[in-house]
Formats: C-alpha cells, structure tokens, sequence
C-alpha cells in the first residue's frame, strides 16, 4: 500500500467509501450459493465511509472525533490497510503501527515477551530490529516479572499496557490508536500521552481516535469531526472539540426522563438551558453565565414541595448538587460565572416531596468548550506571584 | 514478502509448539500418526484383506510407509490450511502483512513433520531395497515440486473456507474415498482389474494429480531408479501451474478477508 512519492508518515485518503454488509453470519455458504442468494437478500449494505478525503503531513497529530457508528474506527482501519476501499484511495508512506483491537493478535498460550516478537513480527519487523527495543517495552509496560507469563492469565489492563508498548516503542512513521486509553488506570494513561506526545516530538505522525475530548486535546493540533461517514470539520483542536460538542449537543435538548413510568404528585417536565443573553443553546464558555430553565408539572399538593438539581461530569462524578424548597411551576437557576471547565456535563433536575435525590426527572446534557491554560473540572485559574526569583550562575 | 520472512518464521514456530504444548511427547507426536498408520495399512491391507501378487511389492510395510508419509503431508496440509485464515483472524484484522503468511506456514508446519519422518523413512528403505543410487539425488526436487504443488492447493483451500466455510468439512470428506483411489498401497498396473482394462490404470495413475508425485518419489526411494520423464514433466507443470492459480485466486479474494474473518 505505500504509494511512490508519499513521504515517510504521509497519510493521503481520497474520496474514500466503504459500506458493510450487517448480516449476522458474514461467510456465505454454499447453500447459499446454490439457492442462489445474492447481497440482495436481507438487509441492505450499511454505509461506513461516505466519500472521505484527508491529507495528513509527516508528523501531524490528528484526533478522530464523532459519535458511535460515525465511521471513525472504519477510517482507522482503512488507513491501516487492512480494509480496502469500494472506490477512491488510500495511501500512507513509511511503516506504520497501529492499536485497534485491544487484546487481538496476541497468542494466549505465549508469554507476554513471546508476544512482543509476534507483533513485531506482524508489522514487518526483523528480529533484529525488536531485539534492540524489547527492554524498552517491557519496562514502559511496567508488567514485572507477568511479562514470562502466558498472557491468557492479563487482565484488560495488562493487556492494554503491552499492546500499547508495542505500538509505541517499535518507532512507526504513523501510529494509529483506536479508543483503548479508557481501559488502563489514570496514572498509565497519563504515562501513555506523555509516550505519546514524545513520538510527535520526534516526528511520527500520530491519528487517535477517542471520545476523551481531553485526550485529545492535549496531544492533538487538528481535530476531525466524522458524522455519519463524511468530514463535516477538520481543523484546529479547540474549533474542532467545539464542533464535536455541538454536534453531541443534538442529541440532548428538552432533556430525556430517565424514570419509568408512573405519574407523580410534582414532576419537571421541561429543562432548557440558557446562556446569558436566555439563548438556547448546549455550548457554554467557562466564567460565562449560564441560566437552567425548568418547569414542573403539579398535579396534587404535596406538604414540603422541593426541586434538586445535580451537575456531573461525563464519567458521572457529582460535581455540584443542591436542592430548594420551592411553590413554583416555572424556574430559572441562574449561575452567574460558570466555574466548570472544558468537557461535557449533565444536568440533572427531578422534583417530589422533601428528601427526593434529583437522579432525574430529567437531563440535559451540555458541553463546555476548552480553555487555554486549564485542565479539569474545576476553574481555579489563579495567578502565579513570584516571591523570589531564581539565581542565575554559581 | 521477503520483509516478512521473520513473521512466517514465528508462526510457524509458534504453531509447532503450541499444538503439542504440555503433552509428553511433544513435537514427537508428529511422527507417532504416520507410523500408527503404517502400522495399521501394513496389518489390514498387507494380512487381513491381503492384497495378492504382484500388486503388493515387498517390503510391503516399506512401500506401504513411502506412500502414506506423502499422502500425509498432502491431506494434513489442506486439513491445517483450510481453517487457518479463521483461527488466525486476530492477526488478520490488527495489521496488513501479506495474508499468504498464513495458509503458507500452516503448510510448511506440515512440510517439516515430512522432512523428519523422511530423514527416519529413507535411510531405512534405502538399506532394505539397496537403492543408494544417483536418482536419489532427485528427491529433494521432487519434495520441493510436491511442497510447491501442495501451497497452491492450501492457497486456494485457506481463501475459498474462508468465505464459504463448507469447504474444509467438503475437503475432509473427499480426502477419504481420494486416499484409496491413490497408488498408496497397490500397484495400479499390477490390480486384477485393470490387467484387463488398461485405461483404468491411466485414470489411477496420471488423472489423479498427486499419484505422480507419489510414483516419482517411490520410484526414486523404492525402486532406486530415476522417474519417467513422463512423471517428472508431469509433476513440474502440476507444481508450476497449480502454485500460480494458488496465488492468483489468493490476491483475487483476500481483500476482504479483514472483514469476513
């Protein structure tokens, strides 16, 4: 598949298509072919990639955004070679590696260093060539003396420590990476980025797909959003995560009931959220204020009427929760300056008599674009003052 | 290809060791099956059903060994390679080697278990039958035509199971009734019934494609003389053509193979 005149981590996919057949036994058989079934039959082909055109420059980091189904790992995928194309082209120069399917690939009765010279091996590595990285790889995966053992006794995590050592120590022109960060603990994780942000330092191209925005954000400078197979933006980080917030943004409004059925005394019917000039909207900026407009439906009287609300994070940690004894059919919470920083959140309202736990009557997610200069949850953004500065010389 | 050479190498060390890992004989196992069998042809068709005259040459149990150890590598490689794009479909959907890598080295697993039983089998039939002759010198040839003519048969084998998974049960059916239609242990020519119909032994003898490599390399290791020129263009074509359509039916189909495995 390296194309003549590509430069050595040069990626070029044009007008790339690809569908898939979704039948459940993908292997025709030959009774199927006597009795004639053709790709007709059952459901038609789903499109994967509609006519999707990229160029990548040596050393670019590229993050792959969009949601499930959007074509993201089948893009990955094509660029690896591993699938072809149903028309258009694609091409990438010099040696490339990739981590797509955690865990696949590995022979369970081997030991994990057994393992390593098969992976290897699998991306045109000599012997040679692995012999002169494998400590390096043993030691970045931190598996100690499990690295003599046969890996059908790893964990997922284990596994993601070798599979992601490989990847990143066999020195690839291009790395493609394929949502498995999630897997390893948060210290390993970060230890993966740094590892990660060292090989674009020394000038591999790197393509990452994953629905971490933050991921993202630190070890990529261009950001592609995918929606249903095609590039609908491609362009810096910051615009690009913005875009992919709005485009998640849609999926949200009015706010879904997560509670079944049943009719209750008070009940919130409708949450909106607001910015300051009471715009709609699912996109807010940190220390901008944000309104949450909520009304309820009472159908009895209840003694101590309250209303909760609740914030969380993606990963569903609390991050602020508060509830109100309230007479009241329509409200708005006014939050003057939001103090939440780059990520997406949800709001969380639910109404009943006092005591209620505000896990949803409904929510509503949203998404707060990312600053420069921060990271977390939290906007503590202070200012460093120097008591003393640093002596230069002996 | 040639980049990656060491991969082929792993897997086929790895499939040497992984079939016969944790058992007590290990890799010797390899040779036990076609000396069981031997065992077995030489008690059913050499006493019980006695095959009669001249159509069973002596040593029996040598010409009977020669016969089944070829035939062996044949059936097993197509057994081996016909499910191997499956088993190994891990390694076929994480990167995009060559995919030959696989069927070819589920075939040289096989090819070396026939090397070691070669090297126990010939020394003994040559000192039985006295045939230390210069035709011997065309053995290693001959295993290379056969190994040759077998990958093009795995090549196809592998790709078609792959898309249409009735092939390998469609193989292992056939190989049975083919195995006794093979010149393994009678002499077509010297049969009672083809005495009196002589086409019958052309049909056994030149139709079936792997008869006349099996008659080449008994006629070099059983009979110490050099094959008929008629065997050995024969086997040289087969090996030649059936390895070039092996590979073309290969690189037509496995484009898909990342995705249907």
């Amino acid at each position: 598949m390296s194309v003549q005149g590509l430069r050595p981590g040069e990626i070029v996919l044009r007008d790339a298509t690809r569908s898939f057949s979704i039948r459940a036994d993908q292997a025709r058989t030959f009774k199927g072919l006597l009795l004639g079934a053709r790709a007709a039959d059952g459901p038609p082909p789903v499109p994967a990639l509609r006519g999707v055109s990229l160029h990548i420059n040596p050393g670019e980091t590229v993050g792959m955004v969009g949601r499930n189904g959007a074509g993201k790992t089948s893009t990955l995928r094509v660029l690896a070679g591993i699938i072809p194309l149903q028309s258009g082209e694609a091409a990438s120069g010099g040696r490339m590696v990739s981590l797509l399917e955690l865990g696949s690939g590995f022979s369970r009765d081997f030991s994990g260093r057994e393992n390593i010279y098969l992976q290897g091996a699998l991306y045109g590595f000599t012997k040679a060539q692995i012999d002169e990285r494998i400590e390096r790889i043993v030691a970045f995966s931190e598996l100690g003396h499990f690295i003599e053992v046969p890996v059908k006794t790893y964990s997922s995590g284990m596994f993601l420590r070798l599979g992601f050592s490989i990847a990143a120590f066999l020195d690839a022109d291009v790395l493609l990476i394929d949502e498995i960060l999630a897997v390893g603990d948060e210290a390993f994780q970060r230890k993966c980025l740094r590892r990660i942000s060292e090989q674009i330092a020394g000038g591999t191209t790197v393509v990452l797909v994953s629905h971490d925005a933050r991921a993202i954000e630190r070890v990529c400078e261009r950001v592609v959003v995918l929606d249903a197979g095609r590039v609908v933006f491609d362009g810096p980080t910051a615009e690009g995560l913005l875009h992919y917030h709005r485009l998640m943004g849609t999926e949200h409004g009015g706010g879904e009931s997560v509670r079944a059925g049943g009719e209750r005394e008070i009940e919130v019917t409708d949450v909106e959220l607001r910015d300051g000039s009471g715009r709609a909207g699912t996109v807010f900026r940190t220390g901008s204020p944000l309104q949450v407009a909520v009304i309820l439906k009472v159908r009895s009287s209840v003694p101590h009427p309250e209303l909760a609300l609740e914030i969380r994070s993606a990963d569903g940690n609390r991050v602020f929760s508060t509830a109100t004894e309230i007479q009241a059919t329509r409200l708005v919470f006014e939050i003057p300056s939001l103090a939440l920083l780059g990520g997406d959140y949800d709001v969380s309202l639910a109404a009943g008599d006092r005591g209620v736990e505000a896990d949803g009557d409904r929510t509503v997610g949203f998404s707060v674009a990312a600053e420069p200069g921060a990271e977390g949850i939290v906007d503590l953004r202070g200012r460093w003052r120097i008591v003393e500065p640093a002596q230069v010389g002996p | 290809m040639l980049h990656y050479r060491y991969l082929f190498s792993q897997l086929v060390r790895r499939e040497l060791r992984q079939k016969y890992k944790g058992s007590a004989l290990g890799v010797l196992w390899y040779l036990v099956n076609p000396l069981v069998l031997m065992g077995a042809y030489t008690l059913m068709f050499g006493f019980v059903l006695n095959v009669q005259g001249a159509s069973r040459p002596s040593p029996y149990p040598i010409f009977l060994m020669i016969g089944i150890v070829v035939w062996t590598f044949f059936a097993q490689s197509l057994l081996a390679a016909a499910p191997s794009l499956i088993e190994q479909g891990g390694l076929v959907r994480k990167a995009r080697f060559p995919r030959e890598v696989i069927p070819g080295s589920a075939v040289m697993v096989q090819l070396i278990t026939f090397a070691a039983v070669l090297v126990l089998v010939v020394p003994i039939a040559v000192a039985l039958r006295g045939t230390l002759t210069p035709a011997l010198l065309l053995l290693p040839p001959l295993v290379v035509l056969l190994f040759a003519f077998t990958l093009g048969c795995a090549l196809i084998v592998a790709v078609l199971h792959a898309y249409f998974r009735d092939i390998a049960p469609i193989i292992a059916a056939a190989l049975l009734p083919w195995f006794f239609v093979t010149p393994i242990f009678f002499v077509a020519s010297k049969l009672p019934p083809v005495e009196s119909h002589p086409f019958l032994g052309t049909l056994l003898d030149w139709v079936n494609p792997i008869a006349p490599f099996m008659l080449a390399i008994r006629s070099v290791l059983f009979y110490g003389r050099a094959p008929g020129l008629g065997q050995v263009l024969y086997t040289v074509v087969a090996a030649v053509v059936v390895l070039t359509l092996g590979r073309a039916v290969f690189t037509r189909m496995e484009g898909e193979l990342a995705v249907i495995v």
